[in-house]
Formats: C-alpha cells, structure tokens, sequence
C-alpha cells in the first residue's frame, strides 16, 4: 500500500500520457499551434486546471506568502531545490557536463546536513538544473506533442517522461528514510506546488486574468522557459552572437 | 604609381574594416543609452504622484513615444495575419491593442515602485537588433532579482527604438503574438476575431 502511494505521482502522470495517447489529434490546419494536435483536450484540461487554481493553490498560495515569513518562504524553496539536485547531478553527467554535475553533489551534500532548507555553501555558482527531460533532447529525442496533465500544467511528452523519470531521483525516494521521510517526500509535490505559485503569484495570475486567451498564453511561455532551458545545453558549442529562433522571428521582420 | 595605388587600396580597406565596427559600436551604445534612459524614465514615473489615472495614461503614452517602436510592436505581434488584413482592421487593431496595453501598464505601474534596473550587457543580435540585458533588483529582498533584456532595433538610418522586453528568457511580444495568432487560427483565420478579442479586452479594463 505504502509503495502504491509512492509511486501514485508517476502513475498518475503515465496514466495521463495514455489517456492523451487515445484521445483523436486535431488536423494541422485546425490547431492554433501546430505542435499541439490534441489542443482541444488539453483546453478542457487547462480549464479543470484553472478551476483548481481559483479554488486551492491561488488563495492558499496567497495566504502562505502573506502568512509566512520570508525566511520560511526561502527555506521551502531551499528545500525543493534541494531535492531536485541528485537529478541534476544525474542528467549532468548523463549529458558530459561534469563540472555542473560536481557542482551539484557538493551542494547536495553540503545542504544535506538541513535537508536542503538552508544554503551553507555560501558559493556564488549554484548548479543549472538539468532534468531527464533536457537529457533526452540531447540525445535528440523529438519533443513530441504539448500536453496539459492534471494538476500539473502543459508538458512536452518529451519533458513529461523526464519527469516520470525524475521522480525516481528524489533522495527520500532512494534513501530508507522511514516513515517521517515518507511523508515529507509526499509532501514535496503539493508544497512545491505551493511555493512555486507563490514565488511567482503575479506572473500566473497575470497570465489567468490579463489575457486574451491563458491557454494559448501559458502554452507561449511554457514553450519558450522550456527553450530556454534546452539552449543552455548547446550553449558552448554555438558562437556568443549566434541567433537564436525569437532573434531569426525578430531579423526577419524588423530588417523589413 | 602602380605600387602607390596599392598602398592606397591597402589604406582605403583598412579605414573600411576598422570604421564597420565602429559603426556597429556606436550603434549598440545608441542602444544601451536608450535603455538606460527609458529605465530612468520609468523609475521616475513611477515615483511621482498623479491625481488619476488619465495622467499616468498620458506618462505611459509619452514613454511608448520616446522610447519604443510601437508600429512595428503592433505589426509584429499580430505576426502574419497582419498583411491579409484591410487598412480599416489594422486601424482598429492599432488602437485596441495600444488601449490594452497602456490599460495593463496602468494596472501595474505601482508594482514597479522601488525597483532597481542595471544594465550588465549590450550585444549586437546580428546587424539588425541588440540585447540590452540587465537586472531588476528589488532593494527590499521582498521579490528575487530577475533577468531583464531589452531588445533594441538598431537598423541603419532608422533612429533606435525599444521593440520587446524579454524576462528570464520569455519575450513579452512572441507571447503576444502566439497568443494574437491562436485566436485567429481558432476562428478560420478572421483577423476581426482579433479584433473583437482586444475589443472585449479594453472594455474590461
């Protein structure tokens, strides 16, 4: 019992997966972004997504910010972090960045010592985070379709299998940590839901309240965060003023 | 004389290799003292009191005028649609979407409040464009310092004009204009369905 609810984050992310694998794509012409042909399923999602927003994480994500000191608020980021950091020291190596993936270990270890939720390695260089997800675009998997999971926002199918692996990666899910470590790592999910609402409360609301259409908003930044985080991969192997697709989108028009 | 026509070409390329960078240099500190001035500008805006929200509308306007390309802001974020509308439809898209806008700049004009911008990188984006990139920095450590770059037109003859802002690497105008363009391509490709869009948008504010 205790193992099936361990492993229910996962599940429930590859139950979804499947659950869109069934589901009919929309024909190119029909779709608002070409890489989205199970649009009109992901929309109902969004809805259902936005809907537990409203209800939970916004006016609970509100009340933790206003309630919380800012030092507990930076020890919970700390904290989640922290957790994240045996996964970055994995896909760092997995993709030959070594000295990101020692970096990692050492912070790890370091920040051990509190769990994670204070920083004591007084080091200006943290590691850059590194998912499963990053590592199969190295290994150039194709990104596949966009997909908006249940409570957890849209993915790539690429990014949502990383994260399904990277579950596995969590140190309380390795570490016998006995039943308080149990605890906390089920806790590591929704607190972080939590914290990062709050860290960035301005941002989603702007994007929930201020936009013509949120879907296709939130879809726009997931897209470019995630591109983002993939350029850093490529980045010592591209010239400093190389452009990059928004620049080429920018040269093209604006050189008119 | 044939070698002093040599010496000459030699000379002559020489003065074109060292001025071409020269140039490209004087365009990016163009650039940079643009940015640096609009943040002053803001910072000070943002300072002052206004007895309502008609004065800070007339700031903001002033702004966009000194310090952004807004035709090519509006032409770009309604990406390629933009052509196959009539002069009356990119008429009244240029209105709403600048009405919209200058709406959400009001609404947000306090939360800027005693922020700090500084400039800590200025690169030429091929011959056309520069990323004027610095931090926003909030004094109080109430929100955690972010990434924000400036993408500047520096294109020849043409004065220097702020045309996106980007934070933490996401473009504010590719959103907008993947956004614009979802809702045309989920309505047949009508440019009014746009239009109507903005039109609710400003009605709301």
């Amino acid at each position: 019992m205790k193992r099936f609810l361990s492993s229910f984050s996962s599940l429930f992310m590859l139950s979804a997966m499947l659950f869109l694998g069934a589901c009919s794509s929309l024909p190119v012409d029909e779709r608002s972004d070409a890489r989205d042909p199970f649009e009109e399923t992901n929309r109902q999602i969004f809805a259902f997504n936005m809907a537990a927003d409203s209800y939970v994480l916004e006016p609970v994500a509100d009340g933790y910010r206003t309630v919380a000191p800012n030092s507990v608020q930076k020890a919970v980021a700390n904290h989640i972090e922290w957790a994240g950091l045996p996964s970055t020291a994995v896909n760092s190596t997995l993709q030959g960045k070594f000295e990101n993936a020692a970096l990692a270990v050492l912070h790890f270890a370091i920040n051990g010592l509190t769990l994670g939720l204070a920083d004591l390695t007084e080091d200006d260089e943290t590691p850059l985070r590194e998912d499963f997800g990053q590592t199969l675009a190295a290994a150039n998997v194709p990104e596949g379709a966009y997909i908006e999971v249940p409570l957890l926002g849209g993915h790539t199918a690429r990014s949502l299998t990383g994260r399904v692996v990277d579950i596995f990666l969590n140190p309380l899910s390795v570490l016998e940590a006995g039943q308080a470590g149990e605890s906390l790592r089920q806790a590591q999910l929704p607190v972080g839901a939590v914290s990062f609402r709050a860290q960035n409360f301005d941002a989603v609301n702007e994007v929930k309240y201020n936009s013509l259409d949120p879907y296709a908003r939130a879809r726009s930044v997931y897209y470019q965060q995630r591109r983002g985080l993939l350029e850093d991969r490529v980045a010592g192997q591209i010239s400093e003023d190389a452009l990059d697709a928004n620049d080429d989108a920018f040269d093209s028009f604006f050189g008119e | 004389m044939m070698r002093f026509t040599s010496l000459l070409s030699v000379f002559l390329l020489s003065l074109c290799l060292l001025a071409f960078p020269a140039k490209a240099n004087d365009r990016l500190e163009e650039a940079t003292a643009l940015v640096a001035e609009m943040a002053q500008g803001v910072k000070q805006a943002v300072e002052a009191d206004y007895e309502n929200d008609e004065a800070k509308v007339k700031v903001i306007d002033m702004l966009i005028e000194s310090y952004f390309d807004f035709d090519g802001i509006t032409r770009f974020s309604a990406g390629r649609y933009w052509r196959a509308a009539s002069e009356a439809e990119k008429a009244e898209y240029a209105m709403l979407f600048r009405t919209v806008l200058t709406g959400l700049a009001v609404r947000q004009f306090d939360q800027l409040k005693g922020l700090n911008y500084t400039i800590t990188d200025t690169s030429a984006k091929g011959e056309k464009l520069a990323l004027v990139t610095g931090i926003m920095s909030d004094p109080t450590g109430a929100n955690a310092d972010a990434v924000v770059s400036w993408r500047v037109g520096t294109l020849k003859g043409k004065p220097v004009r702020i045309i996106d802002v980007e934070i933490e690497n996401i473009s504010m105008l590719v959103t907008q204009q993947q956004e614009n363009t979802a809702i045309i391509r989920k309505n047949g490709g009508q440019f009014s369905s746009l239009i109507d869009a903005m039109r609710k948008a400003a009605n709301e504010l």
